[in-house]
């Protein structure tokens, strides 16, 4: 028989054993292909270059996170399909085959295997890139017409990807095998002698692990100022390798200290699955802190799209506070705007707000055309109670200012108390930084701060004294009709200079963002499915190498029940650990991330936790069927 | 015989293969075991041997006739009852010792009395005192990779008699030893039938094996053949068991 009949005759009588890796790869490219269509295509070229530009960042950024994500995928899949086929092709070995066919031999098969995931994956991709960029803009609630139209560059993009990543995995298997001597070929699934760590390495290991996660936890929330993204990036490091050393360190210390316990060992069935955890923990660690930590992104990745969603949403809220905005520099002209506006419109409500904008000269900016402006806390609560905004803030003392700032998307600056402004050579303390809308759209784009009346009067004379009039109308979309009308007071002669400001409820300036929220959506349901489908793949391969332990327990005589209920058991463990701990990881990072965002993200992160655990419920549920199916075909008949 | 019967086995007889082409394995086998009896079962390859005891340890379904252990009828009653017969009643001893590689000997003896909700201190007492007539009590933590195959049986056995049981199934148990292990073994279990009043069935093809037991039954073409009885010298017993195997001819494996 010729090698590739071998090889083929190999993939057909083990092909239910592929199965699974050819389905989980295939879905990774169907991923990352319609990952890859968003990019090439113009849906997105409708909402403007700017917005295109965006989103197009946002997708290369998950492009490539997708990209790391199946290179470890197809790493880890390789690997374990490498275990397992070593054993059955080491046979090979008994009857004369050299290392280097056998290498041959894998390779084919493996080539089957990657090619027929690579075909189904592009195939059924490019099938539903029109679906998947529909569900995309409708979670976004961004309406544009998308047309079905074939491009060649995403699928080719993609397959280079997949098999330059796949083509190392399987050379590297190759190396392996011929690397490998026949023992270590034949007993490849037996290395069963490596049970235990020493004692003294495992509690190095939990002890380093936990001062690194804790490390890591304590950077991720700490307040501070520039320092904070340098200290998130750190403790994304640090969470990561902590875990990492949990699996590897404390947890098989713990369940070895509860081995060395017969007391709490030897009652119902822990005898069995205690010992079974301790020996899968030892093999498994790095799938289980893999799925945590893809889990803990997965979660985070929610989160930011939330985060996302409800920032957008305060910016346009933000903006649309008023809809003219008049500065000028005569007093008391608000009734006669009003007028103005009254000819079209109906006016919802209005206020007024003198400021005085700072003589550049008296202020150090922090960039170049920064505009330094004062307002005065009575005036402040008088304007926000008129135009119905939360006014919560004490009057600031005479050395105290206020920052009245924008929503900004992110903010990386968590500390914002202890910041100090020099004014005209004197020093003030900033005590609070809100985000409330007093100028509405003019926020966006100057610092106001609000001092105590008496500084208010006292800088009077250091700058040019201006006055806002603000006007909200019912129907904002109605905005232009009165436009005509303002324009008759605009001036530009030094004394009566005066200024207009509409806001469009429809400018498209952000829509972007959008895009990340139904991103995040997406990209958290396709990690936990992963994070799931890889414990679930470990398990279905490990049910095959039980099945001789549970045989044994069924010749001595255990019943079915008592089998089945250490199984459960053992399960539990392989879902609810890496569970925990992505549970316990999220609290901290989403934490992070609603700091940034000055986003309050609890009820997200309690919601998508549950989501995850309904998700590993079912994992865990399939699990112990496809287990129990497999362990008790072991050939007794009762 | 004044002592209790442990298991009978009344007119078994086994066929395989589907209607019209059935082939008789076991022709009609009654045999009584009593309690302290150490019986060994020999017989040449194809005499139905391993058959037997795959049906007496409940394994396996005879077609017709009756296995009474305890006073039940074990080819009758339910898959339940017959698990907990197994567990409570019966100890197995394997050709290839069947210890669970994940777990310490200690654990691996302790199994069926931890499994069955006896408190930890007397698992760990019963072990302990097993582990010592078996000279293991050095090996107690070790796992099975860490020990020779001789330490390995006799944990398994260790592990067999923890639960007290009626009756002990042993499969071959030298099969897999060299012969120093083998002896050591067969000591061992002569011991513990001698002082702990245990009650061994034994499948052999070995006949030195065969001379540590009480009694010799030589099972040939599905049927019960002769029964040897140990005088008082275990060479003189082996010697005869030579004797009849060579004069039965056959293949003894």
């Amino acid at each position: 028989m010729s090698m590739v009949k071998l090889a083929v005759q190999n993939f057909k009588s083990s092909f239910r054993n592929y199965l699974s890796l050819i389905l989980s790869m295939a879905f990774t490219i169907l991923i990352f292909l319609n990952f890859q269509y968003i990019v090439f295509s113009d849906a997105f070229a409708m909402l403007g270059e700017q917005n295109k530009d965006y989103i197009d960042i946002v997708v290369n950024a998950i492009l490539i996170v997708l990209g790391c994500f199946m290179f470890f995928f197809i790493w880890y899949s390789t690997n374990v399909f490498l275990t397992r086929r070593k054993k059955e092709i080491g046979i090979y070995v008994f009857m004369g085959l050299s290392n280097q066919r056998i290498g041959k031999l894998y390779m084919m098969e493996c080539l089957m295997t990657g090619i027929l995931a690579m075909i189904l994956g592009v195939g059924f991709g490019v099938l539903v890139t029109q679906l998947f960029q529909m569900i995309l803009l409708a979670i976004s609630d961004i309406s544009v017409e998308i047309r079905f139209h074939f491009e060649p560059e995403p699928i080719l993009i993609t397959i280079a990807v997949y098999l330059i990543m796949y083509g190392i995995f399987v050379i590297k298997g190759y190396v392996s095998i011929v690397r490998s001597s026949v023992l270590e070929m034949v007993s490849a699934n037996r290395q069963n002698e490596y049970v235990r760590q020493k004692g003294w390495l495992l509690i190095g290991k939990a002890v380093v692990g936990i001062i690194v996660l804790g490390a890591g936890y304590y950077l991720a929330v700490k307040d501070g100022g520039q320092e904070v993204m340098g200290n998130v990036l750190i403790a994304v490091v640090l969470v990561i390798i902590g875990v990492y050393l949990l699996f590897g360190g404390f947890i098989p210390f713990v369940f070895q200290k509860l081995e060395k316990n017969k007391k709490f060992l030897y009652q119902k069935q822990r005898t069995l699955w205690v010992s079974n955890v301790i020996f899968r923990m030892k093999k498994n660690y790095r799938s289980y802190a893999m799925t945590s930590v893809l889990m803990l992104c997965s979660v985070t990745a929610l989160a930011t799209g939330f985060a996302m969603k409800m920032r957008y949403d305060n910016i346009v809220h933000f903006r649309n506070t008023y809809t003219y905005q008049i500065v000028s520099v005569r007093q008391g002209i608000g009734e006669e705007i009003a007028d103005l506006i009254k000819k079209d419109n109906q006016i919802d409500y209005s206020n007024e707000i003198p400021m005085l904008q700072l003589d550049p000269s008296l202020y150090h900016a922090h960039y170049e055309g920064e505009q330094y402006v004062l307002l005065s806390y009575s005036e402040v609560a008088q304007a926000a109670e008129d135009a119905g905004l939360a006014f919560e803030m004490e009057e600031p003392a005479a050395d105290e200012l206020i920052e009245a700032g924008n929503v900004p998307l992110i903010s990386i600056i968590t500390e914002e108390s202890g910041i100090t402004i020099t004014l005209d050579g004197k020093e003030f303390r900033q005590t609070d930084d809100v985000e409330v809308p007093y100028l509405g759209y003019l926020q966006e784009s100057m610092s106001f701060y609000i001092v105590n009346d008496q500084v208010y009067r006292e800088f009077q004379s250091k700058g040019q004294q201006l006055y806002t009039y603000n006007y909200r109308i019912d129907d904002i979309y109605n905005y232009e009709a009165s436009m005509d009308e303002l324009d008759t007071i605009v001036s530009n002669t030094p004394d009566s200079q005066t200024g207009r400001i509409a806001i469009d409820p429809r400018n498209p300036e952000e829509e972007w963002i959008k895009i990340l929220y139904s991103v995040g959506v997406f990209m958290f349901l396709v990690f936990t499915l992963a994070s799931g489908s890889i414990l679930f793949m470990k398990l279905y391969n490990d049910a095959f190498e039980e099945r001789e332990r549970y045989g044994v327990l069924r010749k001595l005589g255990f019943s079915q029940k008592t089998i089945e209920k250490s199984i459960s058991r053992e399960l539990l463990m392989t879902y609810a650990l890496p569970f925990l701990v992505m549970a316990l990881s999220s609290f901290f990072s989403v934490h992070a991330l609603g700091k940034m965002t000055h986003t309050s993200l609890l009820t997200v992160n309690v919601v998508s936790v549950g989501v995850t655990l309904v998700i590993f419920l079912i994992c865990y549920l399939c699990s112990i069927l496809v287990y129990r199916k497999n362990v008790f075909l072991s050939g007794i008949s009762r | 015989m004044n002592e209790k019967k442990v298991v009978e086995i009344r007119h078994l007889i086994k066929d395989y293969g589907t209607k019209g082409f059935q082939t008789r394995v076991l022709k009609g086998i009654d045999l009584e075991i009593f309690q302290n009896d150490f019986i060994a079962i020999m017989g040449p390859s194809g005499s139905g041997k391993t058959t037997l005891l795959n049906i007496l340890s409940s394994i396996d379904k005879p077609t017709q006739g009756a296995v009474m252990l305890d006073g039940k009828d074990i080819t009758k009653v339910s898959n339940q009852e017959l698990s907990r017969l197994r567990r409570d009643k019966i100890g197995f001893i394997f050709q290839d010792y069947n210890l669970l590689d994940t777990m310490t000997l200690q654990d691996n003896i302790a199994l069926p009395l931890s499994l069955n909700g006896v408190p930890a201190r007397e698992c760990i007492q019963k072990a302990q005192k097993l582990a010592w007539m078996f000279g293991l009590e050095e090996h107690l933590q070790k796992y099975p990779y860490q020990l020779s195959g001789g330490q390995k049986q006799r944990g398994a056995t260790s592990r067999a008699l923890i639960t007290n049981p009626e009756i002990i199934f042993a499969d071959e148990p030298t099969g897999a030893l060299d012969s120093k292990s083998s002896r050591d073994l067969l000591e061992r279990l002569r011991t513990v039938n001698d002082q702990k009043k245990a009650t061994i069935l034994m499948v052999t093809h070995d006949a030195f094996c065969a001379s540590y037991a009480k009694d010799v039954f030589i099972l040939s073409d599905g049927m019960i053949q002769c029964r040897l009885s140990k005088g008082k010298d275990r060479k003189e017993f082996y010697d005869r068991i030579i004797d009849m195997q060579a004069s039965m001819g056959g293949d003894f494996s």
